[in-house]
């Protein structure tokens, strides 16, 4: 893939670019999702695991932190490769990789600390989406460092109805994370360290 | 420790700094010996911190929705690429039979280089290729290729170079030109295919036959080496290559 195509692919992420995000998702689904299935994961994993590692270089450009002297492709497949191999071992499962094109290993060793990091960041994201439309948009306004009063004008709500429902929303969004069998298994090894 | 909200609005406070000196010297006292505590003071600091990023949020929004659409048009292409299949899997049987009646009645007589590469040659298969955009133009492409209508497929693909950029359609394209006698530029389309593709054991496989369709043993041998070496699905059929390349 050339210089060109890789700059259209970056910019594109970078700006959010639904078509190139989508063409990209096209072209490579495919590939690290036959890799995940293959390594005793399931289609869920797969999604995850590609969107994650798209967070990953998102993020990075963002922050003007991506220094890659691969192409995309060959630093994005070493990312999801090893946030599943990560997951993997924090399921406590073998990996079993029959993979013959081998990824820059140089690549992946240097990215393999990073992933452990935001590992638990995608599992809070992940919960927070699946909570209800009325949650995220009271959270969201916490979130932003609004005060009740805030909130409640911006919503229409009362603020004491804001109140107990910013309680309520969070503790559910705690309790969905806390019994992600993933989020425990980081916790354990963070504590650890 | 019991989530009240009493608690959250406490924590909430110390981590917003809004707490009064009194408030805050009490909840620091506890926390020194409410080890439960700490570790949920610290659990809401990540979650503020992870969750007021609401860039990478709504990124996550957005791949999650861009996911469940190409999934939904990938189950659509399915059911017809399933159609495509069933006629694939008849004209291969035909093909098989047909080429094994006339390797059995020649297998003693000529074991010639043509003969050989009709033999293990079958156009590189459809896989599942879907882009929402391009869907009607793709579905044309596919069409012609399993209808053999090649010179078609060249001039669509040549056409639509954001196509020829995805290595599966250089791979059709490759074919293409294998089948209307163009080995040189088939050869060309292979080898864009870098070795660290997933398609790259599927273009060295077509190189040595193209090398093969053109007499050129010693380099069909080469590829065909690498291939049994890669160790993949082509593995078989190029040691039995090998092996009728000793026979000749």
């Amino acid at each position: 893939m050339s210089d060109l195509e890789d700059r259209k692919i970056l910019e594109g992420i970078a700006a959010g670019d639904t078509a190139v995000i989508k063409t990209f998702y096209e072209n490579n689904f495919n590939y690290i999702r036959s890799y995940i299935l293959q390594n005793s994961g399931e289609e869920e994993d797969a999604e995850d695991v590609f969107q994650d590692a798209l967070i990953v270089i998102y993020q990075k450009l963002k922050s003007d932190t991506l220094d890659i002297n691969v192409s995309v492709l060959t630093y994005f497949y070493a990312i999801c490769k090893n946030k599943w191999r990560t997951r993997l071992r924090k399921k406590r499962k073998l990996i079993i990789d029959n993979e013959v094109v081998v990824i820059n290993e140089e690549v992946e060793a240097s990215i393999a600390e990073e992933i452990e990091n935001n590992e638990r960041e995608d599992v809070y994201r992940r919960y927070f989406l699946t909570l209800s439309g009325t949650c995220r948009e009271v959270l969201n306004l916490v979130f932003a460092g609004k005060n009740m009063k805030e909130i409640a004008g911006i919503t229409g709500y009362s603020e004491g109805y804001t109140r107990k429902k910013k309680f309520e929303c969070k503790k559910t969004l705690l309790e969905k994370i806390e019994k992600d069998p993933m989020y425990q298994e980081l916790k354990l090894t963070s504590e650890k360290q | 420790m019991e989530r009240t909200q009493e608690l959250f609005e406490k924590i909430e406070g110390y981590l917003a700094k809004t707490l009064s000196k009194e408030e805050l010297l009490a909840f620091e006292k506890e926390m020194e010996t409410n080890s439960e505590l700490i570790h949920e003071v610290e659990k809401q600091r990540e979650l503020h911190h992870v969750l007021s990023d609401t860039d990478t949020l709504n990124f996550k929004e957005k791949l999650q929705k861009i996911s469940a659409e190409v999934k939904q048009e990938r189950s659509v292409s399915n059911t017809k690429i399933s159609q495509f299949s069933y006629w694939k899997i008849v004209a291969s049987i035909i093909v098989i039979l047909g080429i094994g009646t006339l390797l059995w009645n020649n297998i003693n007589k000529t074991d010639d280089f043509s003969e050989l590469y009709a033999f293990y040659y079958e156009p590189y298969p459809l896989e599942d290729v879907t882009r929402g955009d391009t869907a009607n133009e793709l579905s044309e492409i596919m069409k012609n290729y399993t209808q053999g209508n090649y010179e078609k497929v060249i001039s669509e693909l040549t056409k639509t170079t954001s196509l020829v950029a995805s290595e599966q359609f250089t791979l059709y394209l490759g074919n293409s030109y294998l089948n209307i006698g163009k080995e040189q530029e088939a050869l060309l389309q292979f080898k864009k295919i870098s070795d660290t593709s997933k398609y790259y054991e599927d273009a060295i496989w077509y190189s040595a036959l193209t090398y093969l369709k053109l007499g050129e043993i010693k380099k069909s041998s080469e590829l065909l080496t690498v291939i049994i070496q890669y160790d993949g699905i082509y593995k078989e059929k190029a040691v039995q290559l090998m092996e009728k390349f000793k026979e000749l």
